[in-house]
């Protein structure tokens, strides 16, 4: 029953804001439920008691509305719950039309991604995986910035391809289903299909879930919608729904198609590492600092995803640790370079220069979400990217080798990046630039005291999903 | 058969209501006509009578689809009312072709006799040819008539020399007999019987518009009084895939291995036209014809599955399809006034700052034609699929998503229109009416998508 609620109070509360349409209590009431949803979710992790909901809903096709969960969906859990108030935050103080339209929507991602956290039913996973799409569609496509037509498009075309790939291979799972067909997760993991039927069956879910990280070669959408999505959009995108790719991607693959995860894994592992590099090296040459930050995660990403391949303990725990340290980082990035471009009209890093010496407290605080985000030690970005690399290692030196290039190019772009826009000296059309306020503060502050304080003390997360963790690696071997 | 009949009456009726010279009681008493036969249908439920020497059998099967023909007629005649205002028609004569056309529909759903499916297409078909002219000074109206009157009269020949082959060889017109006849040849019939079936199945492919018997379906779509063209597009369209169905199951299944890879050729023509052809359109209502192409291509696959839920699944995609072309096409009209005439998909730039609320709508229906969920649309479309994936049919599926993926290309292509900012000129003018059967209609696409049916037929 705790779980419906979760999943309720978002969208009941986005649905309320359409009736009330004042500015001053829409974006207070949407932050208030946020807070309390997040309340709530960390009541259920501190009380760990096993909370399911179920409900027939189409009988006939084997459908039903069924909530669970486990360690994995925790972490998920966890992390859009913890996100979204700081989501909601960013739109406070700023000028936007509609906003209880816009709130509306963004609770209804956010309700739409627990959903896919915690359906127990391959459908009703499913169906909330392309509702989490649509709202998040018309936030960009209203909200967003210069281009929006086009890249929205393109955005939408390319992620719901790989949607309905994803549901042929539900319905072809469903029909492998013994007795009365079924689309629940339970049947689907109790499949022995047989090996010659996984290797292809893995490409066709596979695909979904490699859109939405997104690994190389399918990342051709992320850049260019990163940079033009509103503030929120990039911060929804960049720090939630990545992270529903990786989700899947545990959820269905390993289970389901193990044997065609043996077969591949070489061939994603490969491809991911490309990705780094080729993120990396972009990201390098990169003056937009929006897109140098797009490419930035999806080098990390990319790296997540070669250790979701290794198939060991360690790469595994580091990859759902840094799944939670990418989210927290990537958005107070993006929200801070989003604040650059407020401040300074601009997001070109070759006309930015000095403006520490006009803003020294968001030059700090952007520092160290860099660090956070280049994994130095005692941030929370090192634990999770150093187990990733431990796992990758135990499987070759090589793919450690060039994994390990996440860290070293990343401090490379990232400091360049920090030097090019904060250091050197002030330009001319920058002397009105003021300060951070207030809300920046109260953005920013929490979310680089997550990063420092995972980093120093990261147990709690690992205690979430402890007890998930051997059952996945038995299960995939 | 009592709805049938009265069907037929209460198109006499309004027939002769055109002397009164009162326009406004036409559709109420069309309307309040077709609940009464919306009564007697459902009265009819489970019975299976027969008649005419079973040359009619009303059983389940026929009831459910004529139900839903009813209903998606009830809605078209609400919409006539406010659509009809500002034309100076003939509007009686109007009302009643339709409702003829209807109960030509009702005999599409129930013959068991080739016969009676012949008498049926063209009940149907003759008052549509000259409703799709509906507009007697239209240049593209008068094409449109010509054309499918052309076109509707040669495949009708195509369809009654297949009959007559078919007898020939076989020496009955009643279907299940007609099984037996074919069944007992092990697929390997002698040419004659073969150029007969296959004679008859292009007659029905033409009039759900399957390639490469679609040509008309484009033009005929863009030129008829666009009331002609949403019935056309929903009524016709569900009582040609019924007829298709009911052909197939009652006489012709299962196929000679020729025939059978003919009409696969034909799902996957229907697909890859339907929504390629729809990419490049800039007309409202040719996009529209495409797409209506496109789900032809879907529901055929459904029908080819030969699973024993396909007619339901049928059923279904037809009714939810219907009830979304009904506001979609509501909606295109208030456009079209608002720009002064425009059929273009421009007309819809800007519309979501004008009326927000009807945005929404459109892009709920929108959503629900490209098969995305939590519409109907999309429970259709899953349901087609699960059939045919379950038949083992991968790759034509696969071919299948992948024109599903063309589809939301362009039904987004409106909505991005739809959100696009643009000063609309004129003001947009929804009368209540209007406006309530675009929620209604809305709203049971949504509804439908969470509550899914499944009836016995």
């Amino acid at each position: 029953m705790i779980l419906l609620i979760i999943l309720l109070i978002p969208i009941l509360t986005g649905l309320s804001l359409l009736f009330f349409r004042k500015t001053a209590i829409v974006r207070p009431l949407a932050l208030a439920s946020s807070v309390v949803n997040l309340l709530i979710t960390l009541g259920l992790i501190l009380s760990p008691s096993a909370s399911s909901y179920t409900q027939s809903w189409i009988n006939f096709m084997g459908i039903s509305f069924s909530l669970g969960f486990d360690g994995i969906s925790l972490v998920m859990l966890l992390l859009t719950n913890l996100l979204f108030p700081f989501i909601l935050l960013a739109g406070f103080n700023r000028e936007q039309r509609n906003v209880h339209i816009l709130n509306f929507l963004i609770l209804s991602t956010q309700s739409a991604l627990i959903g896919v956290f915690l359906a127990q039913n391959a459908f009703l996973f499913y169906i909330f995986w392309e509702l989490a799409l649509i709202p998040v569609y018309f936030i960009l496509l209203i909200w967003g910035g210069d281009g929006r037509r086009t890249i929205t498009f393109k955005f939408f075309i390319y992620t719901l391809t790989g949607s309905l790939f994803l549901l042929f291979g539900i319905i072809y799972l469903y029909q492998l289903t013994p007795g009365m067909h079924t689309t629940d997760f339970a049947a689907f993991n109790q499949l022995k299909i047989p090996a010659g039927t996984q290797n292809w069956l893995f490409w066709i879910l596979f695909i979904a879930f490699a859109i939405k990280m997104p690994v190389f070669p399918f990342h051709t959408w992320q850049p260019p919608t990163y940079n033009m999505a509103s503030t929120q959009g990039v911060m929804i995108l960049a720090g939630v729904m990545t992270k529903m790719g990786i989700y899947g991607a545990l959820r269905f693959l390993f289970p389901v198609v193990p044997l065609g995860i043996q077969y591949w894994q070489n061939t994603v592992i490969v491809l991911s590492l490309i990705g780094v590099v080729y993120a990396s090296v972009i990201a390098f040459r990169k003056s937009n600092l929006k897109m140098l930050i797009a490419f930035s995660s999806m080098a990390h990403i990319s790296l997540m995803v070669a250790a979701m391949f290794v198939l060991n303990t360690f790469a595994l725990q580091g990859l759902l640790f840094q799944a939670i340290s990418h989210g927290v980082t990537i958005v107070a990035l993006f929200y801070l370079a989003s604040l650059i471009k407020e401040k300074t009209g601009t997001i070109e890093l070759s006309q930015m220069g000095g403006i520490k010496l006009q803003a020294p407290n968001m030059a700090l605080l952007f520092l160290i979400v860099v660090l956070g985000s280049i994994a130095l030690p005692l941030t929370a970005g090192f634990v999770g990217e150093f187990l990733m690399i431990a796992g990758i290692f135990e499987q070759s030196i090589w793919y450690a080798a060039v994994g390990g290039l996440t860290m070293i190019l990343g401090a490379i772009y990232m400091l360049y990046a920090y030097q090019r826009a904060m250091l050197g000296d002030k330009k001319k059309v920058f002397e009105k630039i003021t300060d951070i306020g207030t809300l920046d503060y109260l953005i920013l502050i929490p979310l680089i005291v997550l990063i420092l304080g995972l980093g120093i003390y990261p147990q709690p997360i690992f205690n979430i999903f402890k007890p998930v963790m051997e059952a996945v690696i038995a299960m995939a071997h | 058969m009592s709805a049938l009949i009265f069907t037929i009456v209460l198109g006499i009726i309004v027939l002769y209501l055109g002397f009164a010279k009162n326009k406004a009681v036409l559709a109420p008493v069309a309307v309040a006509g077709l609940l009464i036969a919306l009564f007697l249908s459902i009265q009819d439920w489970g019975l299976g009578s027969k008649y005419f020497h079973d040359m009619i059998l009303f059983d389940n099967f026929s009831i459910a689809f004529n139900i839903s023909m009813i209903i998606i007629s009830i809605l078209i005649f609400l919409f006539g009312v406010d659509y009809y205002k500002t034309m100076e028609f003939h509007v009686a004569e109007h009302y009643a072709l339709m409702i003829f056309a209807l109960s030509g529909a009702f005999l599409m759903t129930s013959f068991s006799n080739l016969i009676m499916l012949f008498l049926g297409i063209e009940i149907l078909s003759i008052p549509l040819y000259v409703l799709a002219g509906g507009k007697k000074y239209s240049y593209r109206s008068n094409e449109a008539s010509f054309k499918y009157f052309m076109l509707g009269s040669f495949a009708t020949a195509i369809f009654l020399f297949g009959i007559a082959l078919v007898y020939g060889a076989s020496a009955t017109f009643y279907l299940p007999e007609i099984k037996i006849f074919i069944a007992q040849y092990h697929g390997h019939l002698p040419p004659m019987v073969l150029v007969g079936v296959l004679f008859i199945l292009i007659g029905v492919a033409f009039k759900v518009a399957a390639a490469p018997f679609h040509f008309w379906s484009p033009d005929v779509y863009e030129g008829a009084p666009t009331l002609v063209t949403v019935f056309m597009s929903t009524v016709v369209k569900t009582a040609g895939f019924a007829a298709f169905y009911r052909l197939l199951d009652m006489g012709l299944l299962p196929l000679p291995i020729p025939l059978e890879k003919a009409l696969w050729v034909m799902t996957g023509l229907t697909l890859f036209i339907g929504n390629l052809g729809a990419l490049k359109q800039t007309n409202f209502k040719r996009l529209l014809a495409y797409s209506s192409i496109s789900h032809s291509g879907f529901i055929m696959l459904a029908m080819l599955s030969q699973h024993s839920s396909s007619a339901s699944v049928i059923l279904y995609y037809t009714f939810v399809y219907s009830l979304a072309t009904v506001p979609m096409f509501i909606i295109f009209i208030l456009m079209k006034r608002a720009s002064g005439g425009h059929e273009e998909l421009f007309i819809f730039r800007g519309l979501f700052k004008a009326k927000p609320w009807i945005a929404v709508f459109l892009t709920i229906l929108m959503m629900s034609m490209a098969g995305i969920p939590p519409t109907s649309g999309f429970m259709a479309k899953y349901q087609v699929f699960v059939l045919s994936i379950s038949q083992g049919i991968l790759w034509t599926s696969i071919f299948a998503i992948l024109m599903a993926i063309i589809g939301i290309y362009y039904y987004f292509f409106v909505v991005r229109e739809v959100f696009t900012d643009h000063e609309q000129t004129n003001p947009i003018i929804v009368s209540k009416l209007n406006a309530a059967l675009i929620v209604v209609c809305s709203v049971a696409v949504v509804l439908l998508g969470i509550f899914v049916f499944r009836l016995p037929i």
